[in-house]
């Protein structure tokens, strides 16, 4: 039987009667007590977040998703929209359930679309992508809190990311899609 | 996940992390320094012992000891020095302190927890928690000062201020301001208290103890709202969860401990120490009996340690995490970013 030692970020959990998207989850151990697990949920169908604490051990229901590939079309404020390359259905997925993955993805690109039951849930995207740099400033004295030297840049997607002060517009540089950071440049490989 | 740099080899490129490390060393010094300004002796205890604690839902490490004829004595690491240093109290030493190597096995290696951790202890005869209440807040802002210069810090994007005093709320008082919940009528009435966290949206378990009630709406509602500005210390706990601790006078239902939170963080426990060395075997019993119900591992109890308790003067004593000390004032998210050799680089 599933239980939480199988929680991970991203994950689809059955709670409540409802689909939820397991947002964020920490292992908690008061030491006078038993292990829990502080989880932020996502439900699917609402888009409202809520806090719950499972015992550890605790059994969970996990919900099997399919995949199906789709090419992103467009967005607009409500929703992210989709066609599936053999049907040629057209789907949306709304901009609150696609979260940080939209910063992902480009107008055109084949992705994979997460389905239950015929709908969509959101996308599932490989751990690195590669990016173009298309806007970044020149180094000035950046940001030293973390030990490394950041600076600002913007992706050929829109998105915004930290990279260290070397990385020059027009390079392609590898980012880490679950952290959202900065792994290395492509184009040195 | 890609492996992380061990920390060993990020020494020679991260400058933050070497410069976090060499004030690790200066906030031990620190402590060092206070304590012995204060006529606290410096023991050290054994980390190899017969018997642990025997907390329900700790799991010690076993191995055996082996002497020279070869005859063999099952053998743990100690999950917190608090055994020997009873017996030191009860053998007369009235202020002492310890900075003990301590491990914990199967918690996760995460956030604020790794297997082998330091432990900072200390404990003062004639005294009882409020004095060490009194103790942790000085120490904290003394050594804060010490270090950075301020006893007001930058943790996680806050500033945080450790001056004393600190405030002090009740787990009674908490539970009550931040989950709406009548603390008194819930250990009272357990069958209420069920429905009650029902109620607030958190689905519970049919083997829920008081303890898991309890925690599922702490965890969720509380915790998170402690010590974010300043520290907090939260005292007087429900009974169940204070097995080495004297019961309020009063109030039976309540036990005398607190804990210190800072930055989302639990620093420290601290009891009223139970000085009732019958009582005490009571408690250890039923801690091993629970212990045998979960399928954990069990063992005897220390007999020498209940004899101390028995001898023990009133006193007051804490624990207290160096490691998320250091974390609190060097702005480290993560323990790993403390430790020269967290455990995820030497097991996996």
């Amino acid at each position: 039987m599933a239980d939480t030692s199988d929680l991970k970020r991203d994950v689809y959990i059955m709670f409540k009667d409802g689909i939820n998207n397991v947002v964020d989850f920490q292992h908690v151990n008061p030491g006078k007590g038993s292990a829990f697990v502080r989880t932020r949920l996502k439900n699917v169908e609402t888009g409202k977040v809520l806090e719950h604490t499972f015992k550890a051990g605790e059994t969970i229901e996990y919900v099997d998703l399919d995949r199906a590939n789709m090419q992103y079309l467009y967005k607009d404020t409500d929703s992210f929209y989709f066609m599936d390359n053999k049907s040629y259905e057209q789907y949306a997925i709304p901009v609150d359930l696609i979260g940080e993955k939209g910063g992902y993805i480009k107008e055109g690109q084949e992705v994979q679309v997460l389905m239950h039951d015929s709908r969509p849930l959101s996308i599932a995207l490989p751990m690195k992508l590669t990016f173009k740099v298309v806007e970044a400033m020149p180094a000035v004295k950046g940001d030293t809190s973390s030990g490394r030297v950041l600076k600002e840049v913007t992706l050929d997607t829109g998105l915004k990311i930290k990279v260290p002060i070397f990385v020059d517009q027009g390079e392609m540089v590898v980012v880490n899609t679950e952290s959202g950071e900065y792994v290395e440049r492509a184009s040195s490989k | 996940m890609p492996k992380p740099v061990e920390n060993w080899k990020r020494l020679h490129t991260d400058a933050a992390f070497r410069e976090r490390m060499k004030k690790r060393s200066q906030i031990i010094a620190g402590v060092r320094n206070f304590f012995a300004d204060r006529d606290f002796l410096e023991v050290e205890t054994p980390t190899v012992v017969s018997v642990p604690g025997t907390e329900p839902h700790l799991d010690p490490f076993i191995t055996d000891v082996f002497d020279y004829e070869g005859r063999k004595h099952e053998a743990h690491l100690i999950t917190s020095p608090e055994y020997a240093m009873k017996k030191l109290l009860a053998g007369g030493l009235p202020r002492i302190f310890e900075i003990a190597r301590c491990y914990r096995n199967g918690e996760p290696w995460d956030g604020s927890h790794n297997p082998e951790f330091s432990m900072l202890e200390w404990y003062r005869a004639d005294a009882d928690y409020t004095d060490i209440m009194a103790d942790i807040e000085q120490m904290v802002s003394e050594v804060a000062a010490r270090i950075t210069g301020s006893r007001t810090i930058n943790y996680g994007g806050r500033r945080i201020d450790l001056s004393a005093p600190w405030p002090r709320m009740t787990v009674k008082e908490a539970m009550a301001t931040y989950a709406g919940i009548d603390l008194d009528r819930a250990i009272d009435d357990e069958a209420w208290f069920r429905q009650e966290v029902e109620n607030k949206g958190c689905p519970t378990g049919a083997d829920d103890t008081f303890d898991d009630l309890f925690f599922r709406i702490f965890l969720r509602d509380v915790e998170p709202k402690l010590g974010v500005d300043k520290p907090v210390i939260l005292c007087e706990y429900p009974r169940s969860m204070a097995a080495l601790a004297r019961m309020k006078e009063g109030d039976q239902r309540y036990a005398e401990r607190f804990e210190a939170y800072c930055g989302g963080m639990e620093l420290a426990n601290a009891f009223s120490e139970l000085n009732d060395g019958a009582e005490q075997r009571r408690r250890l019993d039923d801690d091993l009996l629970l212990r045998e119900q979960l399928g954990k591992h069990t063992y005897s109890v220390d007999e020498q340690f209940l004899e101390a308790v028995g001898q023990m003067p009133k006193a007051g004593g804490i624990a207290l995490g160096i490691d998320r000390l250091v974390m609190l004032l060097t702005d480290a998210s993560t323990i790993r970013d403390v430790l020269f050799f967290p455990a995820g680089d030497l097991f996996e």
